[in-house]
């Protein structure tokens, strides 16, 4: 047997992510002792209607949330037990909507903080419903082998270790979350393990005092002894201690007080917990708790050390009348391991997956983004700037001082291009129809093509062509073009010519004539555009031709040429869209006089057949 | 529980109708010709000067000055304000009105388990302690007022008479209204007084402890908890309580001058046993700390590096019971980064550092600590196996591994 909690406790949680986290932990001692879960439901409103997903093995099981707790019972009516992980601002008015829950008959109250005022109304509460209320700042229950209320036990291994899949004969009783743990590794090490481990909280006032406990303890003929620890302040133990030696008792008690310490210490110091705090007029202190238990026939060892020894000797004395018979261990191998995360098991070299896709340029993995395995800060703090970065990413080199500085100029000259092209137009007719930033961009982004900015890729291309296959020959290039593509991508503008001619291109080509790079196919489209503005002279290098060549030159792979086109204009894009919201830009409907409506005329329709 | 100076605490009283002398708080001598100006009675009447800080014995101490004009006061201000007491300095004296009085009462309202209960006294001061089993008590259950009657017969059973018994019961009502609204844990007046200038009852003195927790509601608490033991907070406490108010876990400290083993352990609970374990060892602490609830490594790096700044520390024990939730390896991280800054910075010099711990990542928590002897630190590293504060032993015994 157990107390408090058992195989048929069914559980509520009350509260978000601390109250998810505990009953996942409450999943993983399930799986460990083979017990089907006992976790019902969530109360937590901002998340009522979804399910928090809880992995069991390797399984996951989906808990419904709901916003009362009403509806948690009634959907759940086998629910018994409520754990209250609310924050303390309303963790008093959680726990009390749980005590008087009619399903409801134990509640555990996890949350720190709590005031004392509202854990004294608790107590008050409790006593008048007749239900008991652990907590507040319990760590939880543990019914070994049986039930786990909240995280006590801690990890997966420790419950392992501390043998508390299965039953053994001793009680624990503890304020503080940590020692719970401890207490019951102890129990295991020394003796047959734990029944149930409550942890009351270190609280001031914590609701339910250790004799309510002792009580349940003393009728539940599976314990044979039981541990409490307690500190100083309050007087819990002394309450124990009395409770004790009212009446012959079934049950062994083992005692010890924390803070013997405080006789060396400043008066009035604080210690962790709330609840160990001096009494006002001596009472309370470690010393006098311990030899009130002593005096009502408890086992007091003289110090922590001595704790694992005398709880051993407990266990030999038990066994030796016949009080306790051996427990059979189950061996380490037959208990089930939790099933590893796939990380785990890459990481240990077990398993080998094919990836998904791979990636050249970088990596995020570590503390900071790797751009072709240098961090950016690195590179900011050398000085290197966003052109740089472009180099890494779309061509994995370091480009040269000159290099980024042709590059800056590109990204400058064709950033924007006034409001009436395609793309900004697009952009601008977006935003103007309400649409938000990335779409609107996204909008612009997608008129750059062939006619409008898209010429980049294909002008290198087929100049790198020419200068491979026609390199002295320009007429034959010509030839080739017309025969087999058209019109020279690169050459001709709408509007420029040799008379008229585009400031952009001749900075281009005067920054790279001054940084004296070496540029063979922007020379070889300048000789192209020297045969072909004879013949008409509009047909110039425009501003995607020579981009292009220059881009090459620099070693930039052909694909990616229109990225910088697209880069470039996606700044001027953001541009036209912030204008238009801060202008209040109207909706706009294209003039009817801008179209040639060569429809029908009005006529009758004729009748279906 | 949290301890309120003298100044707000009075400030919280009159919030709810309770009489105290006139009084002003100042951090600089200087203020007082401005407050003199604007405070008639400043001119007018006898005034006290009191260190205002969580200072124990300020009597013995030369830190409370009665019966002084405001020439004297001046000079007692000056006196006091800065002068180092038990390694700290006084920021902030006190002046009050000077109430002359014949007899001294006591009043106090304590927190109990069901309730509170209100003591009542009809005399004051120091008697007060030497009297004690003669102080009235009555007891007054949680959700609840006391009631008149109630109050009327505390009052006569503490052997007041005539009017007196209506004063102190509206005082009580007033006192305990004031502890149920503001979260006490412990009010006390002592001495109350009636003041001769308008025949009723005033606070003397306001020892206010409140329950830290209740904060939240309270917005309008606007002073900052002084500490509960007889002396001002150091810098160090200061700066790790201020870490400890805005992080998820907690990490605490106290610093005790003199002592040799410097307490760096997990948990509430454990630390108290580690606390006991090195006195019954019959070695000295150089503070109490703590670390609990999955604190960030930064916090616990913070809190190392106050642990290995203590003067004339021999061992430093990081101990801990086994974790439930508290990630040894993350928390490790911290303290030994904290660690390796103090030895850069030339500290922990001959110190031995002791380790026991368990829980969510023990193996390789623990595994980084050992690896700390390759950097020269005398660290030993024991786990789960170990019992929990036998490092305490080992560490005053030499009875190492």
């Amino acid at each position: 047997m157990s107390i408090i909690a058992d195989e048929n406790t069914r559980v509520v949680v009350m509260g978000g992510v601390a109250g998810v986290n505990a009953a996942k932990r409450m999943a993983e001692f399930c799986y460990l002792s083979h017990l089907p879960y006992n976790v019902t439901a969530f109360v937590y409103p901002p998340d009522a209607g979804k399910t928090a997903e809880i992995p069991f093995g390797s399984q996951f099981l989906a808990v419904p949330i709901y916003a009362k707790l009403k509806e948690a019972t009634d959907n759940h009516p086998e629910t018994n037990t409520a754990l209250v992980y609310i924050g303390a601002n309303r963790a008093y008015q959680g726990s009390l909507e749980a005590l008087e829950n009619e399903k409801i008959n134990f509640v555990s109250m996890i949350t720190e903080g709590v005031p004392e005022k509202d854990a004294k109304l608790l107590i008050k509460h409790a006593k008048r419903l007749g239900k008991v209320l652990n907590g507040p700042s319990s760590i939880g229950v543990l019914s070994a082998g049986k039930c786990r209320l909240g995280v006590i036990g801690g990890e997966y291994n420790n419950l392992k270790l501390s043998k508390l899949y299965r039953p053994g004969s001793f009680g624990v009783i503890t304020k503080s979350g940590g020692l719970s743990n401890e207490i019951m590794w102890l129990v295991s090490q020394f003796a047959d393990g734990v029944t149930t481990t409550i942890g009351v909280g270190g609280d001031a006032y914590p609701v339910t005092d250790f004799v309510t406990y002792l009580d349940l303890f003393e009728k539940d003929p599976d314990t044979k002894a039981v541990v409490i620890v307690g500190e100083m302040g309050g007087n819990l133990e002394e309450a124990a201690a009395v409770w004790y030696e009212a009446k012959p008792r079934r049950i062994k008690l083992i005692g010890i007080a924390s803070g013997f310490c405080q006789e060396h210490l400043p008066k009035g110091m604080k210690f962790g917990h709330a609840g160990a705090k001096e009494g006002m007029h001596g009472e309370g202190s470690a010393r006098a708790k311990s030899e009130r238990l002593k005096k009502a026939g408890a086992i007091v060892p003289p110090t922590f050390g001595d704790l694992g020894p005398t709880i051993r000797k407990v266990y030999e004395d038990l066994k030796a009348t016949g009080q306790i018979k051996a427990v059979k261990d189950i061996p380490a191998a037959e208990l089930p391991e939790l099933p590893r995360k796939v990380e785990e098991v890459i990481s240990a070299g077990d398993v080998v997956v094919q990836p998904l896709f791979k990636t050249t340029i970088s990596d995020d993995r570590g503390d900071e983004p790797l751009y072709c395995g240098y961090p950016a800060s690195d590179l900011i703090e050398k000085g290197y700037d966003i052109t740089h970065i472009i180099g890494l990413l779309w061509n994995k080199k370091l480009v040269s001082d000159k290099e980024a500085e042709v590059i800056k100029r590109i990204l400058m000259l064709a950033a924007d291009h006034g409001p009436c092209v395609s793309g900004a137009f697009a952009t601008i007719l977006a935003a103007c129809a309400g649409i938000g930033l990335s779409q609107s961009v996204a909008a612009g982004l997608i008129m750059i093509g062939p006619r409008f900015g898209g010429a980049v890729t294909d002008a290198a291309k087929y100049f790198r062509f020419g200068l491979r296959n026609y390199p002295n020959d320009i007429p034959g290039f010509l030839a080739h073009m017309k025969k087999e593509v058209g019109p020279v991508p690169g050459i001709g503008h709408r509007v420029k010519s040799l008379k008229n001619p585009d400031k952009r291109v001749e900075v281009l080509k005067k920054t790279v004539r001054d940084l004296a790079l070496r540029t063979p196919t922007l020379d070889y489209a300048l000789a192209v555009e020297a045969i072909t503005t004879t013949k008409k002279d509009n047909l110039i290098l425009n501003v995607d031709g020579c981009m292009a060549c220059v881009l090459v030159d620099l070693g930039f792979p052909e694909e990616s040429l229109n990225g910088f086109f697209i880069l470039a204009r996606t700044i001027g894009m953001i541009g036209h869209w912030t204008d238009q919201k801060r202008e209040g830009g109207k909706l706009i409907r294209l003039y009817n006089y801008l179209v040639n409506f060569a429809v029908p005329r009005r006529k009758e329709v004729p009748d279906r057949k | 529980m949290a301890k309120v100076l003298e100044g707000p605490g009075m400030e919280l009283f009159n919030k709810w109708g309770i009489r105290t002398p006139r009084h002003v708080v100042i951090s600089t001598a200087d203020q007082i010709d401005s407050l003199v100006h604007s405070n008639q009675w400043m001119r007018e009447s006898k005034m006290v000067v009191k260190a205002h800080e969580a200072l124990g014995g300020r009597f013995k101490l030369g830190l409370v000055k009665v019966d002084l004009d405001i020439n004297q006061v001046k000079s007692a201000a000056k006196e006091m304000l800065g002068r180092d007491v038990q390694g700290l300095a006084i920021s902030q004296v006190i002046i009050s009105e000077m109430i002359p009085h014949n007899e001294e009462y006591y009043l106090a309202v304590k927190s109990v388990r069901e309730g509170a209960e209100i003591l009542m006294a009809k005399f004051g001061g120091v008697e007060v302690e030497a009297n004690w089993e003669k102080v009235k008590r009555t007891f007054v259950e949680v959700g609840e007022k006391p009631g008149q009657e109630q109050l009327e017969k505390l009052a006569k059973e503490a052997g007041f008479t005539g009017e007196h018994v209506e004063k102190m019961r509206k005082f009580a009502e007033r006192l305990f209204e004031c502890y149920d609204n503001e979260d006490g844990s412990y009010m006390e007046i002592n001495p109350l007084a009636i003041n001769p200038a308008d025949g009723k009852l005033c606070a003397l003195d306001a020892v206010i402890l409140l329950d830290g927790d209740a904060r939240f509601r309270h917005p309008d608490w606007n002073f900052s908890f002084a500490s509960e033991f007889g002396r001002a907070y150091t810098d160090n406490e200061r700066t790790i309580m201020e870490i400890d108010s805005r992080i998820k876990g907690s990490v605490k400290l106290i610093e005790i001058p003199g002592g040799a083993v410097a307490l760096l352990p997990a948990g509430g609970g454990a630390s108290v046993f580690y606390s006991d374990a090195v006195i019954a060892m019959g070695g000295t602490l150089a503070n109490y700390a703590e670390y609990s609830g999955d604190p960030p490594a930064w916090a616990v790096e913070a809190l190392t590096d106050k642990v290995c700044s203590l003067p004339g520390i021999k061992h430093i024990i990081v101990g801990g019971a086994i974790a439930n939730f508290t990630d040894v390896k993350a928390t490790f991280t911290g303290i030994i980064a904290g660690f390796r800054k103090a030895k850069n910075d030339g500290k922990l010099k001959g110190v031995k550092i002791w380790v026991r711990r368990g829980g969510p990542n023990e193996a390789v928590g623990l595994e980084y600590m050992r690896k700390l002897a390759d950097e020269g630190f005398d660290i030993h590293v024991y786990d789960r196996y170990t019992p929990l504060t036998d490092i305490a032993k080992y560490a005053l015994q030499g009875e190492g591994k």
